[in-house]
């Protein structure tokens, strides 16, 4: 099967991310495809020569990979605009990815133009570079793999699946369902004081939740980032840090590190939970709260 | 007179290589970086704690320098206003760890990813082993490259781009599981590079001295060296023969570095990159640019006779992973867990003001984080990045750093070496 990679406005941290990846590595799965063209394994190719081919030939490419958003400020391709390049290469693709939160929805770039796009979504509106009706030679709209970065196994699952022919169910956002139904809360070391509502006042501990004060969006993300770890070793609420909530489309949000509160719980609780429920349920776990998770997982005078 | 334009990708982002040649030699050359996304823009009106999560995303490849130069920044811009930073030997050590972790990976990626594929053109008989996807060594190299990736995850909880790094310290609380863990991680990480970089235990590496240095280097160090010789490498890609890093500014005499004496402008405008200058001079910084100033002898001596050529840019890189995979596992030994991760700064975070300066060896050489803040919220953000100083355009006075080392040079091939010898990162250079 034939791949080709390419880079819009990116920073080329999926590119990096992908480099971690296990069970396949990077380059025990891409030894899988005929690589027409990848920024960091292509040696004798040039880039330019192979998009100018792709365009010019009359048999379909295999599967697209764009990794950052599309707009100005991105360079010209054999001498046609980028936006232009990839719209032409995504009519003749079987599959399309985007890759990481800059080609799904436009992420940071995004934010210094309205011009600048992911490829199906700009943020919450439908539509992108390609058109919300778009679909690839498979019948599939773009394969969203969101995030940023994106978990390298999430891409290698997607890839694999296309290479033996397996189904992608995908959500309304385009994201593969077998990694994107989770949330971030799932398998987060922290859940037991997320259920008794026992919140972390400072960082740099093993103990509390992250949600009351620090703006973790654990509750309301999409990724399944504490089931299949990161590196293969830990997660960002594992090592005490608030998700930040990269793998949805409103990523960067504002004042990311803060939990925002209105007459006493938090502005926006965790997904599907009503005011109602959460304020009764939250004063129940904090009356019955067990005393052992008030002390130190590790009791240091021991 | 003839021009040759070739977009080049093993290359952090890609960057556009633009040459004049007459008499088959290069004339004029320029280094373009073709992409641009604003950070500094879009970081402006923003609440400052968030350019810590933004910043990283600079640079898919040197991200944690960036989150490293941001705290710095902030810390900076609270102590200048008499808040007292405490921060603990535990978070400065961990700090110290995930950024050498980064550099290491960054090390081992463009020597064996970026690099080599140029070598094999050079000399096909260095062998189907180091061809990318194809041979066995490009694997075990970037296998390596996730020792130190999972030595920072373990910290910082993923790579790239996490922002586990705190005004007043770090997000983690490990205990002696995760450092028992980034042991065997680093300890692996040395055994390969030991097996095939080094060619012998890296602590008899770095007891190689001076003259000793080229005779006794082995492994594929040993193999660079052989093929520098061959090729001529010793002798092309000298740039301006001065250095900067944050630990002094060599040109003729080693100074100290002052942040004050930094300025950036747009240059002759055909790149997206800015061009920095101290005290109106261009600079190299990198790998080399910190052995010089720190007066490494080995490195001198080998300035002396080579020059800041090819060869001796892409030792100072490969010498540079062996030291900070030992150093790596020497801060593991030195980490007190007992010691607060994080004390919160006495600051006012919705009011703050003030100004503050981050300065960082990053894989590439010093990166520089300025920082305005008024009432909280982010009035001028100002990041000068390693590949600024190399890779930025000519002004009025200077051609840029890497353009002056394209000049002369009497093939395509060995351009995109000297440029690759830089380690081209053209993300973080327009960022």
């Amino acid at each position: 099967m034939k791949l080709l990679w390419l880079h819009g406005l990116s920073c080329s941290g999926n590119t990096q991310s992908f480099l971690c990846a296990e069970n396949p590595t990077a380059g025990e799965l891409l030894s899988r495809f005929e690589v027409l063209y990848h920024p960091a394994v292509s040696w004798e190719a040039d880039e330019t020569e192979v998009v100018r081919k792709v365009l010019t030939s009359s048999e379909p490419l295999d599967v697209f990979i764009l990794e950052g958003s599309v707009g100005p400020g991105a360079r010209k391709i054999a001498g046609k605009e980028f936006k232009t390049v990839v719209k032409e290469i995504a009519r003749k693709s079987k599959f399309v990815i985007a890759l990481g939160n800059c080609a799904v929805f436009g992420n940071i770039p995004a934010k210094r133009s309205p011009e600048v796009k992911g490829l199906q979504f700009r943020f919450s509106e439908e539509g992108g570079v390609l058109g919300k009706n778009y679909r690839s030679l498979s019948g599939l709209p773009v394969i969203n793999l969101s995030g940023c970065p994106a978990h390298p196994s999430w891409l290698s699952f997607v890839l694999l699946c296309i290479l033996e022919g397996g189904k992608l169910k995908l959500d309304e956002k385009g994201r593969p369902v077998e990694i994107y139904a989770y949330l971030t809360h799932h398998g987060c070391p922290r859940n037991e004081y997320f259920e008794w509502k026992i919140e972390a006042e400072e960082l740099g501990k093993k103990e509390g939740c992250l949600f009351y004060h620090f703006g973790c969006r654990g509750p309301m993300t999409h990724s399944p980032c504490n089931r299949i770890l990161w590196n293969g070793v830990s997660s960002k609420t594992r090592a005490g840090m608030p998700c930040v909530g990269c793998t949805e489309f409103d990523f960067p949000r504002e004042d990311m590190f803060r939990t925002k509160h209105a007459m006493g719980i938090p502005e926006e609780l965790p997904l599907g939970v009503s005011k109602r429920g959460y304020i009764l349920l939250a004063g129940v776990a904090k009356t019955f709260a067990p005393e052992r998770l008030k002390k130190r997982l590790i009791d240091e005078n021991q | 007179m003839k021009i040759s334009k070739k977009v080049l990708g093993r290359v952090e982002g890609e960057v556009e290589l633009r040459l004049r040649w007459k008499k088959g030699k290069v004339e004029d050359a320029f280094v373009i970086a073709p992409n641009y996304r604003g950070f500094e823009e879009i970081l402006r009106g923003k609440p400052y704690l968030d350019a810590l999560i933004i910043t990283p995303r600079v640079c898919g490849i040197c991200g944690h320098a960036h989150l490293i130069a941001c705290v710095e920044a902030i810390e900076s811009a609270y102590r200048k206003k008499g808040a007292e930073v405490k921060l603990s030997q535990k978070a400065t050590l961990i700090r110290e760890l995930t950024l050498s972790c980064e550099l290491i990976q960054n090390h081992l990626r463009w020597f064996y990813l970026y690099l080599i594929p140029d070598l094999i053109k050079l000399e096909p008989s260095l062998g189907e082993e180091y061809v990318p996807l194809r041979g066995k060594r490009w694997h075990e190299a970037l296998k390596a490259s996730n020792f130190a990736t999972k030595v920072i995850a373990l910290f910082g909880g993923q790579w790239p781009h996490t922002s586990y790094a705190f005004p007043g310290g770090i997000t983690c609380d490990p205990t002696s599981f995760e450092v028992m863990q980034a042991k065997e991680f680093l300890r692996s990480l040395k055994t390969s590079l030991e097996d095939f970089l080094t060619g012998m235990k890296l602590e008899e590496y770095v007891e190689l001295k001076g003259r000793d240095f080229l005779t006794k280097v082995s492994g594929d160090i040993g193999k660079f060296v052989e093929i520098s010789f061959s090729h001529g490498l010793d002798r092309v890609g000298s740039s301006y023969h001065r250095f900067l890093s944050k630990h002094g500014v060599l040109y003729h005499r080693l100074c100290k570095f002052d942040p004050l004496k930094v300025k950036e402008s747009n240059g002759k405008g055909y790149s997206w990159s800015k061009t920095a200058r101290y005290n109106g001079y261009p600079f190299e910084t990198g790998p080399l640019a910190r052995r010089m100033t720190t007066a490494d002898k080995t490195f001198r001596y080998l300035s002396r006779k080579f020059g800041d050529s090819v060869m001796v840019r892409v030792l100072a890189r490969l010498d540079e992973l062996v030291r900070l995979t030992l150093r790596s596992l020497q801060i593991l030994e030195e980490i007190d867990l007992s010691q607060p991760s994080w004390e919160k700064p006495p600051v006012d975070i919705d009011t703050f003001s003030g100004k503050g300066i981050g300065v960082v060896e990053a894989s590439r050489g010093t990166l520089i984080h300025k920082v305005e803040i008024e009432k909280g919220r982010i009035k001028s953000y100002d990041i000068i990045t390693p590949t600024v100083w190399n890779l930025g355009p000519r002004d009025d006075n200077f051609l840029g750093v890497v353009e002056k080392a394209l000049i002369g040079l009497d093939s395509e091939l060995k351009a995109e070496i000297v440029l690759r010898s830089f380690d081209v990162c053209s993300v973080c250079t327009s960022h």
